[in-house]
């Protein structure tokens, strides 16, 4: 323990002692270290981005649908509306949303649209995109509101505006078109800009109301679950699916599968990153350390000849270089929470809107930074310190106590 | 330094006192410190073989100071480092303190240094980031001796060399003459069997070289510490009990143990 302590107080005045090229060294591993912290951070928050926009879009974590409605989207596929929902406690929910989403078409007198027609319960759709619509002139007042809310981007395609009427023409329970006049109560602002350009929002009973036909009294085409943790996804996915044999249950993995692969590269992206970066890092990390071990051949042959063993000695370069490692990792570590920090309100990407959605994230990318992240790059950091001491040290172990002698 | 009786400097570790008090029992019969017989260092220089130890039969009696002499190239140096265990040797067997080096392998060398065996070299060889209280302390951490007797017995030793007021002051800080003294102080305070000193004043004025080695022949007078130094400097010879004088890897010439 004591020889540990010496050992260590060696390595820590040897690294003292070449000050100015430890000093480039600390700064180049601070650096390097920061910029990853800050560019996984980045990463990070591009995955949570995605995985918001993912869920908040209309899917939410899971989705319950009638069989064969998502080839044949129509209110013949539709369930009832009596559809209860509930999860086991260890299982905490967000929201539960009741929807009818089917295709329409949306005209004005210049122009013509496909949309997605929705009929809502406003105050249940708190846990979608919904709640973070800016609307111009007024919202919906309730599901019985048989007003329309449409996008900034469609209204202007339609060459409409609030309080004027566009006609919509949507196939019935019964399987006959409808079509009927509506107004726009109001046009939203969407955080993206494909709702905007695609979602026509309308209150649930009245277009209930609109479509009914024969069947089903107050029939719905979905219902949305929004949970507390994305972790009990699949756990909640499989009671709803044992609840509801008649329903198809899915989860957003299984519905936006491309999604759900972005989202899982992007571990092994952060990974490859820190890695390419590091292995840079490590060349001048041994090339230091080899210089620094020759530098000292007699100094460590004197050690070898007063007696030190082989053992002790590698102790000592490893410990010299993890040394100088950890110093810089922790400066690395903090200059990339500053940075972060620094940029907490995100970088406003909307310049680039199209390509930006493309990517599947909002127009703002907030770096996320976690614990977990920060330890994890922290304590690979000093990993690669140990594997680069390896060289120094193979070349520490070839000095003979002879070379005390020279000179 | 306590020991004020010649030949009773007890050895640090404990597995090698009993070798040493066996000897001291049996005082009339003494063991030599140092036997070397038919010693043979051949080196390979670009394939062609340098004889640096010819055949060398040498014993060093417990208590003596000896001179090793000679021309440089006559291998002094080869024999000193064949003695300390510093480097192996062809043929032949050396035995110190009654261990027979040709039988340990490089980490069982490398304890018997740590132990046994004090090395003073040319180029004073000390670790530039440690005070001379560090420097000296730093062996006896190697041995394992616990802080308050490493502190203690550093203390000493530094102030039996007269180094007691240099003791915080890094290598960097102190003169050639300071810094050799500040090594023997390391190279003694472990209590060797043994002490080696390769060219110890090469790098020193004449008053520094009569200063060390009036440090080293109150060390050999006082304690009855065991010296060995190649040098080729009449100075040192003229401090020293015995002169072995080399050439050409041989023993050319021996004033033999006074006694
Ligand atoms: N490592 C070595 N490789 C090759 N030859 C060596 C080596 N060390 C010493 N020699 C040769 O051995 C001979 C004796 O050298 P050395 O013991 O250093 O002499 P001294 O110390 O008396 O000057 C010299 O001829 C020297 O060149
Ligand atoms: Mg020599």
């Amino acid at each position: 323990m004591s020889t540990l302590v010496l050992l260590f107080n060696l390595s820590l005045r040897n690294i003292l002692r070449y000050r100015r090229r430890n000093f480039f060294l600390f700064a180049a591993i601070a650096v390097a270290v920061g910029g990853t912290t800050l560019s996984n951070s980045l990463i990070r928050g591009w995955q949570v981005s995605m995985l918001e926009t993912a869920v908040s879009g209309l899917t939410g974590h899971i989705k319950l649908q009638a069989p064969g409605f998502a080839d044949d989207p129509s209110l013949q596929r539709a369930f009832s509306s009596d559809t209860q929902i509930s999860l086991s406690q260890q299982i905490p929910v967000a929201g539960v949303t009741q929807r009818i989403n089917l295709p329409a078409v949306i005209s004005s007198e210049r122009e013509t649209r496909g949309v997605a027609l929705v009929g809502v319960v406003p105050t249940q759709e708190d846990i979608s995109l919904y709640r973070d619509l800016e609307i111009e002139g007024e919202g919906l007042t309730g599901a019985n509101d048989g007003r329309l809310l449409i996008g900034k981007a469609l209204a202007q395609t339609l060459q409409t505006r609030v309080g004027r009427r566009v006609v919509i023409i949507v196939q019935g329970a019964d399987g006959k078109s409808r079509e009927r006049g509506y107004r726009v109560s109001g046009v939203f602002d969407a955080p993206m800009r494909w709702p905007e350009k695609v979602l026509v929002f309308t209150g649930l009973d009245a277009l209930q109301g609109t479509l009914a036909g024969d069947g089903l009294r107050d029939p719905i085409t979905e219902i949305s679950v929004v949970l507390s943790n994305e972790g009990d996804r699949a756990a909640a996915a499989a009671e709803l699916a044992a609840a509801h044999p008649s329903l198809i249950v899915q989860d957003w993995r299984q519905m936006q599968p491309q999604i759900a692969e972005i989202v899982d590269m992007v571990e092994g992206v952060m990974v490859i990153w820190f890695f390419l970066i590091m292995s840079g890092l490590t060349f001048g990390l041994v090339n230091t350390l080899i210089a620094s071990v020759m530098q000292r051949t007699q100094e460590l042959g004197m050690l070898r000849a007063l007696g030190m063993n082989k053992r002790l000695l590698l102790v000592q370069v490893v410990l010299e270089c993890v040394g100088i490692m950890i110093v810089g990792v922790v400066a690395g570590l903090a200059l990339g929470i500053v940075m972060v920090l620094a940029l907490g309100d995100g970088i406003d990407l909307s310049a680039f809107s199209e390509s930006v959605e493309a990517i599947g994230i909002s127009t703002l990318l907030r770096p996320v930074l976690t614990v977990e992240d920060l330890l994890l790059f922290g304590g690979l950091s000093v990993l690669v310190g140990f594997f680069a001491s390896y060289f120094p040290a193979r070349r520490a172990l070839k000095i003979s106590p002879l070379m005390a002698m020279n000179r | 330094m306590t020991h004020s009786v010649p030949n009773a400097g007890p050895v640090s570790s404990g597995q090698e006192s009993s070798v040493q008090e066996s000897s001291q029992k049996d005082s009339l019969v003494k063991t030599p410190v140092v036997v070397c017989r038919g010693v043979k260092r051949i080196y390979q220089q670009d394939s062609v073989p340098v004889h640096a130890l010819r055949g060398v039969d040498l014993e060093i009696q417990e208590g003596e100071f000896v001179s090793l002499a000679g021309p440089s190239g006559s291998g002094k140096s080869t024999l000193l480092n064949s003695i300390g265990g510093l480097d192996g040797f062809d043929a032949g067997t050396v035995t110190v303190g009654g261990t027979d080096l040709g039988a340990l392998n490089s980490a069982e060398l490398a304890e018997l240094r740590l132990h046994k065996i004090g090395f003073v070299f040319q180029a004073y060889n000390l670790i530039p980031v440690l005070s001379a209280q560090e420097n000296v302390e730093f062996i006896l951490q190697l041995q394992g001796v616990p802080s308050q007797q490493r502190r203690e017995r550093a203390t000493e030793a530094l102030a039996s060399l007269g180094l007691g007021d240099l003791a915080h002051r890094r290598p960097g800080e102190l003169s050639g003459g300071q810094q050799q003294r500040v090594a023997t102080a390391r190279a003694i305070v472990t209590k060797p069997v043994l002490l080696l000193a390769d060219e110890p004043t090469a790098n020193l004025d004449s008053k520094t070289t009569s200063e060390l080695l009036e440090v080293l022949q109150q060390l050999n007078q006082q304690q009855g510490m065991t010296i060995v130094t190649a040098t080729h400097d009449p100075i040192v010879m003229g401090f020293t009990s015995r002169q072995v004088a080399m050439l050409d890897g041989e023993i050319h010439q021996d004033t033999g143990s006074t006694g």
